[in-house]
This record gives C-alpha cells, structure tokens and sequence, in this order.
C-alpha cells in the first residue's frame, strides 16, 4: 500500500508521518490577553453579585448561570489554551458536558414530571401533608420557647 | 529500521522510553489530564444535580436558607481564586518563555491564593458550626436561635458536600503545585519541557471553573 | 489430540512460516517476523526479562500488569464463583437448608458486589486488554506505564476493602446498595461503598490510559480504520468508564455522607427523595453494563474472524456501533427505574430509548453471523466459545428489550426472568468472550498451546451448564419467582433443582478451563509466534513477547483481516 514505501527515515505521531517533530506547535499568549480575560472575570464576578440584588426574579438563575458560563468558558479557552490546543481536547470537553446535559435533562425531567402527574392523580406524599402540620406545630413551639424567628413566618413577640 | 537507530541517541533526558518524540509524550500527558479534568466536571454535576433538585423541590426553603452564607467571604474568595488562576495561567506562559525565575514566583503567588481561600472557608465552615447550621443530624439552628425552613439541613448537607469536596481539591491543588515549585527551583522545566506544569494549570483552572459555578448558586440565590 | 486440531496446527504452521518467508527479503534482526522461529539469538521473553517477586510487583510493562490483573480477577471470579455455588446449593429445595434469611442475603450481595466490581468490569479491560492493547496497535506499552501499575494497586486496595466487609458485618443491600435501606442497615456499608468507590477510580485510570495509548501510540500506518476491531471495542469501553465511573463516584460518596452525616438527599424522612438515588447509581450502572460488555465484543469479533479464516463483515459497522452503544448507554439508565416512582411519561422514554440500544448490538450479531457466512472455520476452541458465545448472547440480548418494554417489565420486574436476563449477558456474554479471549490469546502470553480436547470438552461443558442453570429461570421468573428469596414455594422446586444442577455442571466446566490453561503453561506444546495465522500486529512478535514488545516498531500496510489465503485467491 501506499505506506509501506513512503515509511522509511521518518517519524510517527498518531500514526500518521509528521515532518519536523522537533517543531511542535508550542502557542504562547501574550501577557495582554491573560490579563484582558483576568479584568472581564473580575468584571463578570462585580455582574453577577449586582444581578443577584437586582431582584430579577425567576429570571435570575438563568442570568446568573449564562454569566458564571461565560466565566467558565474565558478560563477554559484563554487560561486553559483550549482555543490554541488540539481541537480534540476542546471535542472531548463538549462531549463531557453533552453528558453533563443528558444526565440533567433526563432526571430533572423525571422530577419535575413525577411531581405534576402525581398532582393530577390526586396523589399526595406523605412527606408534604406531613410537612404543612409540622410547620404548624414547630412555630407554635417557636413561640413558647420566646425567640425571635430569622426569618419570614409569622412575627414573633 | 529508522526509528530504531534513532533510538538512542539525542533523547532528552525527560522522554520515556515508549514515546517516539517528544512531541507524542506532551500531547499524551495533555490528553490524559483533559480526560482527567473531564472526570473531574462530571463527578462535580452529580452534586450540582443534587442542589438543582432540590431547588426544584423546595425553591423557598433554599432563598432562605442560603441567606445565611457570608456572601462578602464567598466573593473574596472567588476573587482570590480567580487571581490564583490568572497567576497560574502566567506560570503556564513563564516556563514556555523559559523564565524559570517567573514561573516560581508565580507558583508561589498561586498557591499563597489556595492558602487564602483555605483560610477564608475556615473562618466560614467556623460561623457555620457556632451557630449550628451543620448538615443533616448535626443541624441545630433552631437551638441557636435561627428560624430556618424544615429540611434547611438538606440545603447545609448539600452546601458542606459542595464546597468540602471542593476544598479537598483546593488543598490536593496546594500539594500539586508546591510539587511543581520544587521542580522548578531545581530547573527542571523549559520551554520543551513544560507539560506538568500546564497539567497542573489544567487542575488548577478545573478547580476554579467548579467555584465558579457553586459561589451564585450556594451564596447568591434569588 | 483429534485429527481435527492437528490440521489446524500444521495449517497454522504454515501460514506462519509463509510470513517469515515473506518478510525475510529484508535484514533478518529487523524482520517484522518472529526471532524465535527464525533462530536469531533469542531475546528474552518479558516472563523471564528479569526475576524474583520485586520485579513483578515494580513492573510497569503492560503485559506484566495485565498478567496481575488476570490472576487477581480470575481469583475472584472463583471466589464469588463459589459463593453462586453455594446460593444455588441452598436453593436446591424450597426450605431452609443450611443458611438463613440474613446470611442468603449477605452471600448474594458479596457474590454480586466481587463478580461486577472485582471481576467483570477489569477482566477484560484491565486484564486481557492491558496485555494486547498495546501490542495490537504496535506500541512499546500503554501510554501512562506507571499509573497503569498504580491502577493496579488501586485495585487491590478496592478489593481488600470489599474484602474486609466480611469482617465487619458483611452487607446485605444487593450490589446496588438501594437508599433508603442502605442507610439503615447495620451492615458494612462504608466500607463496602467506599471499596466500590476506590475500584471505579482504578477503572477509570484504565480508561484515560487507552484513550490516550489509542490516540497516540499507534504504529506507523494504523489508522482508525486499520485498527482492530478489539481496539475499538476497548476504546468504547474506555470512553464510557470515563464518562460515567465519575457519577458513580459522586454517588457513592453521597451514600457515605448520607449515612455518616445523615443529610438527607436521599432520605424521604428528612426531604429527600430514593428515587434520586436510583437515577444517580444508574446513570453509572447502566453504561457500566456495556464496559463489562464491549469488551466481550471486541473479543468475539477477533475470534471468529480469525478462525473462520475471513476478512469481517462490516468492519464499520462493528466498529461504529461499538461507540454507539457508548453513547447510546447514557440515555436509557431509566429502564431500571420502571417501578420505582419514576414519572410514567419519563417511564415511557427511557423505554422507548431503550429499544434503540438494541440497533448496533444486532448491527454487531448479525455482522459475526454473516462473517461465518462461507468462512473456512476451524473449530478451535476460541471458536467454540465464540459460537457460544452468539447463541447464549443473543438469547440474553432479546430477553433484553422484553425488559426495556414497559409494560412486560413491570409484570417481570424483580423475578427471577431479570436475573436470567443479566446472567445470560453478563456470563453468556462477557464470561464466554473472556474464556474464549484467554485460549486464544494464551499462546501469546505464555508461549504454550493448550490441550485442544479438553479445551473443547470444556466449552460443551460450560454451554451446557450454564443454560441449564439459566434457562430455567426464564421460566421461574415468567412464573413470579422473585428473586433474592432463600425460600420459595413448592411448585417452584423442580425447575430450582434443574437450575441447581446446572450451576454444578458449569462450575465442573469452569475448573476444567482452570486446570487445561494452567496444565498449558506447565507442559503445554511450545506455541509459535502466530499459532492462528493471525495477521493483527500482537502475533508479528515471539511468543511470549519480548520486553519491549517489538523488536523494531511494526509497519501496517492494511486491514488486520486480510487473511493470506483470501489474498492467494485474488482478494475473495
């Protein structure tokens, strides 16, 4: 095959004939960049603490977690070279969080169904009509023992 | 045959005798700590899983809950742990410009940050055990005088789990890079041979990436 | 020995020395052929490159670390073997024989826990993968030799860990360890838990290092579609332990804290939900299931190429479907969650992502069944497995998608039809594959051929062992005999007893390939370099290799199933 003549006096990486192995692609970024990507984190972080006060309602996961996705990826492809590497490396990544996804998807996808169906089947756990009595109960015992609640429920004397 | 004969002569000193070239043993090492770091993201979304479910099943319990967290220490230290990445990233770039005397001052500046952020999580996990908020049996807040939701102790077993699993990795990083920094003051690294250190950097940036995600979802929920 | 092997030994032969005449225009020392036979000054063998116990224990050659993890696994496989020899002995009659309730209980979750942590999963991986991985693609050793060693370590620290649960209380959850009963049992579950945990870290490390050795240790000329389809299969397998033995990981360590700090995430009492314990474990499991299978795979596509003397059928195919299932694997982990709360629209999913698993695994059966189609097949003793291996798998295989259907499922669920199912796969399947990977690949690891007759007998003896252990409890379970019972009513004695038997028979099967592959290595005939004509790169080196596997790195000019007598004929 075409190989076999062309195999002689060369080196070998992954297979296939590479022709100057003492040449590999080494990238090196320039100092600017590190710390370009370096202020935009810090910038990204002071985002993410003023949408948390922001009071964005059921809005605010979703913006919280495209503002820590955006941070995760400037250190993944500028502090971890994935944008210089091998595309393999950067394929390899995806895959991880293809099945990071699957694996979300499909058991939120299971919680979250259970609980509606169960609601129309009339099914209730035992755990929330338990839950609803006991919350009850433990106020009531908040207020004889005399202290004051932290948090929202009920104002305490 | 060719590759044979060459064997033996110029092979520096760091390639192993199954690789080739130096070339095949770095893109290995690099491969291997990506599948590695890759390892590392999937074992951190069982936890994350976890937290999500139980936001789903209990969205007030968690608002309140997470209240409690000293946001001011969870923004240190993800400050201090971007800044240790930056210096790292900085590291990674001394050793491959062969700046030996960059490349330990930034390791030590790095792992100075670690210490930083260890010592900001003791005072943390410190608060947390004073006034009882401690995960499943040990969750005492009412005895402490906190009002807390029921099954707030579920959000403090996941917030322990979270955040001591990370830790661990946070002091495991600690143990790596001081690894490297004794290489380095013995010059063992240069701009051919730099792949621990960059695999370091990898573990070190998968440790970042992962409080990345945990410092909006345990500390800033609304 | 019948007149039947001596043909294919002297066939073999001859195709043997029809490769060294091939190869010897060029220097003899650098011939891609095998020294020994050739005369050349001997090198010695990676068995006796060096000596004394240190120098195995230090090793960092892959096939000395493989060797390990063969005699470790194979030790288990007899230690939980035995243990599924006593179970079935204490159910021969309906009663209480000779253990009670608890100790049943404990027994079949060890036998469980050893045989899918301590045996199948590194069997074939880790042990007869470590060995030929490496010499397939022509490579010196595996990528990472000592976190190969380490993996080993890690290993056998997992197994004292499962071990030392004997001492400290057993564990009698299943292999599954099920919330929420694992955390209120008395019984070791730390330690069982963290044993298991430690194991999937050794897997794991496994997995990393034949990735990266497949991605860039190949010789010179192996492309992908050069490799063989071994490579493959061990690839896949090795995506998926990375891929998934972190979930597990995480799991077990929630399982650990759930027990030592009771935080509740899987404990309904305290807001948790059990369930969620399911889908964790199995998003392991379930893919977990293919490494022990892919592999198994990867063997029978070698075998029955090999011996029936024919390039594969859809090398492809084979090829490709081994990822697909890989990934297919991680979609369908809610089939096992049918009947336990699981949402009913979820439910129906999972069931219907189910069937698609079954595609490339038919694609792969009916690829070997068409390989056989007009091949010259030598009945060796690989063969014979591999034979059995299509019969008992594909019955495994069938059964599984009655169980990926929803609704057969909840009326089979937790009968004694589910465990026929898996074991029809998991020792139909992957335990065949692994015996018939050992008597092929034996020659090359010890330079010895085995005893064909007893070879064959003991093929016959574990086919029809274990189908009559097996089969029967498809009928049991289709009858609503539960499992995990240590007692069981009267009408269900006869078919027990059958079932019973059988389990004696494959274990008499099991010992006679026990005795001939050691009787092999003592007094066996001295194999030849390529004792199978083979054409993949791991028989183009002595037998036993050499240390460093090649003399001088192997050039591939073509597929590993171009058969010489296919090429005299004028390519088919």
């Amino acid at each position: 095959m075409a190989h076999a003549d062309s195999t002689q006096n060369s080196v070998y990486l992954n297979g296939k004939p590479v022709e100057n192995p003492h040449e590999d692609h080494h990238h090196v970024s320039p100092v600017w960049e590190f710390t370009a990507v370096f202020v935009a984190l810090l910038i990204l972080t002071i985002l993410t603490y003023v949408v948390s006060f922001a009071g964005l309602g059921p809005a605010s996961l979703p913006v919280a977690m495209i503002i820590a996705g955006t941070k995760g990826a400037l250190v993944a492809l500028f502090f971890m070279h994935l944008k210089y590497e091998d595309r393999f490396y950067g394929f390899v990544f995806a895959v991880t969080l293809l099945f990071v996804a699957i694996f979300f998807t499909l058991t939120l996808f299971d919680m979250s169904s259970t609980d509606e169906l169960n609601e129309e089947a009339g099914i209730k756990y035992k755990r929330t009509v338990e839950d609803s009595a006991e919350a009850a109960e433990s106020a009531a015992a908040m207020k004889a023992a005399g202290l004051k609640p932290a948090a929202a429920g009920g104002g305490g004397h | 045959m060719s590759s044979n004969a060459q064997e033996h002569e110029d092979r520096p000193w760091f390639l192993a005798h199954h690789f080739d070239t130096v070339g095949q043993q770095m893109s290995s090492a690099k491969l291997g700590m990506w599948l590695f770091a890759c390892t590392e993201v999937l074992m951190f979304s069982g936890l994350f899983l976890a937290y999500f479910i139980l936001r789903d099943l209990y969205p007030e319990m968690v608002l309140v809950a997470s209240e409690e967290l000293n946001k001011t220490a969870g923004g240190v230290n993800t400050v201090v742990l971007l800044t240790s990445s930056f210096t790292m990233a900085l590291g990674v770039r001394a050793a491959q410009t062969n700046n030996n005397k960059a490349l330990k001052r930034n390791l030590l500046v790095t792992i100075a940050c670690a210490f930083i952020f260890m010592i900001v999580k003791y005072f943390e996990y410190t608060t947390k055990i004073e006034h009882g908020l401690l995960p499943g049996a040990w969750f005492s807040a009412l005895e402490h005088g906190y009002m807390l939701p029921k099954y707030s102790r579920v959000f403090y077993g996941i917030y322990f789990t979270m955040t001591g699993l990370h830790g661990v990795h946070v002091i495991v990083g600690i143990g790596v890079l001081s690894w490297i920094y004794i290489r380095a003051r013995r010059h063992e690294f240069n701009s051919e041979n730099y792949v621990a250190v960059e695999n370091a950097g990898i573990y070190w940036h998968i440790v970042d990436l992962v409080w990345i995600f945990l410092f909006p979802l345990l500390y800033l929920v609304k | 020995m019948s007149d039947d092997s001596k043909k294919t030994d002297e066939k073999a032969e001859d195709s043997a020395s029809t490769d060294v005449v091939a190869t010897k225009t060029e220097k003899p020392v650098t011939t891609d052929g095998d020294g020994h036979a050739e005369g050349v000054a001997p090198e010695k063998s990676y068995l006796t490159a060096s000596r004394g116990v240190m120098s195995w224990l230090v090793t960092v050659d892959h096939k000395r670390i493989g060797l390990m993890y063969l005699v470790a696994t194979m030790f288990f496989f007899l230690v939980a073997g035995l243990l599924a020899i006593a179970l079935r002995t204490e159910l021969f009659t309906g009663q209480q024989d000779f253990m009670s309730a608890a100790t049943y209980n404990k027994v079949f979750t060890l036998h469980g826990a050893i045989m899918v942590f301590l045996f199948i999963i590194p069997s074939v991986p880790a042990g007869i993968g470590n060995f030929v991985l490496p010499l397939m693609l022509g490579a010196k050793d595996v990528a990472f030799p000592k976190l190969n060693l380490l993996s080993f370590y890690v290993y056998c620290i997992a197994a004292v860990m499962l071990i030392l649960t004997l001492v400290l209380g057993s564990l009698d959850t299943g292999w599954t360890f099920y919330t929420p009963y694992s955390k209120s049992t008395g019984t070791a579950v730390i330690m069982a838990t963290m044993g298991a945990f430690v194991a999937g870290f050794s897997s794991i490390l496994t997995g990393v290092n034949f990735v990266v050795t497949t991605h860039k240790m190949r010789a010179p000329g192996m492309t992908w579609n050069r490799m063989p389809l071994m490579i493959w299969a061990l690839y896949a397998t090795a995506l998926i332990q990375i891929m998934a033995t972190p979930v597990l990981a995480i799991t077990l360590f929630l399982l650990v804290i759930e027990r030592t700090l009771s935080v509740g995430i899987f404990d309904p009492a305290m807001g948790g939900d059990p369930a969620l314990y399911q889908h964790f474990f199995w998003f392991y499991s379930h893919p977990a299931v293919y490494i022990m299978i892919l592999p198994g795979f990867g063997i029978i596509s070698e075998l029955i190429t090999v011996h029936s003397r024919k390039h594969i059928f859809g090398y492809r195919a084979i090829a490709i479907s081994s990822v697909a299932i890989a990934v297919i694997s991680f979609f369908v982990w809610g089939h096992h969650l049918f009947v336990s709360g699981q949402s009913e629209l979820a439910g129906i999913v999972f069931s219907f992502l189910t069937f698609a698993v079954a595609v490339p695994t038919a694609i792969k059966v009916f690829s070997w069944v068409a390989t056989l189609y007009g091949g010259s097949i030598r009945y060796t003793t690989p063969m014979w497995y591999a034979i059995v291996f299509l019969w008992t798998f594909t019955i495994g295989g069938l059964t599984g998608v009655y169980l990926g259907t929803l609704s057969v499922n909840v009326h089979l669920h937790d009968t004694y039809f589910v465990v026929a199912h898996f074991h029809y796969v998991m020792v139909g399947g992957t335990v065949v594959a692994f015996l018939g990977g050992l008597y092929h690949w034996w020659p090359k690891m010890f330079g010895r051929m085995y005893n064909e007759t007893a070879g064959k007998i003991s093929a016959l003896l574990v086919f029809i062992g274990f189908n009559t252990t097996f089969l029967t409890q498809f009928f049991l379970g289709h009858q609503g005999m539960p499992r995990r019972y240590y007692a069981y009513l009267p009408e269900y004695e006869v078919m027990h007893q059958v079932s019973t038997v059988g389990a004696w028979i494959l274990a008499c099967g099991l010992f006679l390939v026990l005795f001939t592959l050691i009787h092999a290595i003592k007094s066996g005939e001295r194999a030849t370099a390529n004792p199978w004509a083979a054409v993949s790169l791991e028989w183009r080196t002595a037998s036993p290799p050499i240390e460093h596997n090649f003399h001088a790195t192997p050039q591939v000019t073509g597929s590993p199933y171009d058969f010489p007598e296919i090429d005299k004929s004028g390519k088919h």
